[in-house]
């Protein structure tokens, strides 16, 4: 398997505080990693680290197999990138911004302006200084820098920020272009799974500076996340019920009167059997799949409380 | 290099600078001109060409210090502040060139434009003196020889000391400190009355561009250390 990034122990700190512990990277080469965490996780410090702008405390990181130093500069004419924010010269329209990239990264084709511009649909743009840019366009032209000189490696911090539905629509078919056609490595951040989740082939999850899971989407979609929900007025009744007269450890009781049973073992019309034998109430009972968006929730909530109880 | 150069140029366009000279070279002449025409009697008057001439060039000089502070506030301070810095650090290019280049073209610019107005408005200020005879004195090739040698000593010396406030800028990124920190050098370098004269000694702006120079080099040394949040 070959890796565009992997970074192993890779720490932050400031003034002594760690905001980035020990993260141990991976990303493929040719895929599109979703990078998932809510803000203030340390998305935007890792990739300022994967290029150059901000310097490691501890670990290191390898970029398509060469270690990254901090007088790394040519391996960055490999990658395009938006981090935090698209930022410009905002005096200047948008395609003497890309001009003035296209002259600094040293490539030569002057097409390559125009063929980003129509890649991204920013049009009627010719004499607006990028100061009167509106944030969604912004980002438009964030993502045709970064993808003008037709790098091996993208990373964008939060690319569909600001964006109309459209938009995102219209972003994910590019990403997934530039992944399949292309060939580029895509390091998409979000805070928002939704987001990603149909294009992503691995998601890596983080929370308060720590990597807490990675993996492949295909694994995800593998996995049983189908549960039993009950809705009932006499939650105590029901669990008691469901634990030890059916032998049923793996549920949870939320709040809202609802039941949640993992196990596959048991199917709706024993369980609605069995609470009617015992004359408990049931307002519904429904088989549901727990989406992604919960699944990650969940697992930084975990990661948190861990946390708090630490 | 070069090309590094003429996208500094792209980015940060410097005809304000070229006007911002020419009126103050005609501004300094006429100003120098008037005082000495006008009040013949007065103390302030310079009792020889000599004198009037050390005045202009250190009204010159305060000028272009401040105008390289404008230049290190536009083309260093407002990159970090604007954060387009980490833009131009994200380019497969060498940092400390690329900073190295601006602080060159920096020094290069108030070097050239002050050793250019220096002797435009010395020359047309001794033309209208040869005419008018408002300040005595006599001009001869000794004379305009020891001037010329003078005014580029002075413009090496300015073109360091012009590069000083990169340091107060660079502290907290802030476009004003770097201008103000101008103002204050200037007060001290140009400071001049009759009996005695900071600004003819040309030790104290030799003495402050080497200063001038080793904050640049700090500055540069410092560009790949610093993480850019």
């Amino acid at each position: 398997m070959e890796y565009t990034i992997t970074t192993r122990g890779l720490s932050k700190a400031y003034q002594g505080k760690e905001v980035i512990s020990n993260v141990n990277m991976n990303v493929r080469k040719g895929e599109i990693y979703g990078f998932l965490g809510p803000n203030g996780a340390g998305k935007t410090t890792i990739m300022k680290m994967l290029t150059t702008l901000v310097k490691p405390t501890a670990g290191d990181i390898h970029l398509f197999n060469e270690l990254l130093t901090a007088s790394s500069y040519e391996v960055l004419g490999r990658i395009g990138s938006i981090i935090e924010y698209p930022i410009f010269y905002e005096k200047m329209t948008a395609r003497q911004n890309l001009e003035l990239h296209r002259e600094y990264m040293g490539y030569h084709n002057k097409q390559a302006v125009q063929e980003a511009l129509d890649l991204v649909q920013l049009r009627g743009i010719d004499h607006k200084p990028v100061k009167e840019f509106s944030l969604g366009m912004k980002q438009r032209l964030g993502i045709a820098r970064a993808i003008l000189t037709k790098p091996e490696l993208l990373i964008l911090d939060e690319p569909i920020n600001g964006l109309d539905p459209q938009g995102i629509k219209d972003f994910r078919s590019l990403f997934q272009i530039l992944s399949r056609e292309y060939g580029i490595t895509l390091l998409i951040s979000t805070h928002l799974l939704g987001e990603i989740e149909q294009i992503a082939d691995t998601i890596g999850v983080i929370s308060g500076g720590r990597l807490l899971e990675e993996v492949s989407m295909d694994n995800i979609r593998g996995q049983n996340t189908e549960f039993m929900e009950l809705v009932t007025s006499e939650q105590s009744r029901a669990a008691v019920l469901i634990n030890h007269q059916m032998g049923i450890s793996n549920y949870k009781v939320l709040h809202d009167n609802i039941v949640r049973i993992y196990d596959d073992k048991i199917n709706q019309k024993d369980l609605f059997k069995a609470l009617a034998e015992n004359n408990i109430d049931i307002q519904s009972i429904n088989k549901k799949v727990m989406s992604l968006e919960e699944y990650f929730l969940d697992l930084v909530q975990r990661d948190s409380k861990m946390n708090e109880g630490a | 290099m070069l090309k590094l150069v003429k996208l500094e140029l792209t980015k940060y366009p410097l005809k304000w600078y070229g006007v911002s000279a020419i009126i103050a070279n005609l501004s300094i002449i006429i100003l120098i001109t008037l005082v000495s025409y006008f009040e013949p009697d007065s103390e302030i008057v310079f009792k020889n060409v000599e004198e009037a001439l050390v005045v202009l060039s250190s009204f010159l000089r305060a000028t272009f210090v401040i105008l390289a502070a404008v230049l290190i506030a536009k083309l260093i301070i407002e990159e970090y502040k604007n954060k387009t810095i980490s833009v131009l650090f994200t380019y497969p290019i060498n940092r400390k060139k690329m900073f190295g280049v601006k602080l060159l073209l920096i020094a290069l610019l108030t070097f050239i434009a002050l050793f250019a107005s220096n002797l435009f408005s010395a020359g047309v200020f001794l033309l209208i003196n040869s005419y008018l005879q408002i300040v005595p004195g006599t001009v001869n090739q000794a004379f305009l020889l020891h001037q010329v040698l003078s005014i580029l000593t002075f413009s090496i010396a300015t073109a360091g000391t012009g590069l000083i406030p990169l340091y107060f800028g660079l502290r907290k990124h802030s476009m004003p400190a770097t201008i103000l920190s101008s103002l204050l050098i200037v007060a001290f370098t140009s400071a001049h009355n009759p009996s005695f004269s900071l600004a003819s000694i040309v030790y104290i702006p030799l003495a402050l561009a080497i200063v001038g120079v080793m904050i640049a080099s700090w500055a540069i040394r410092n560009v790949d250390k610093v993480d850019l949040t």
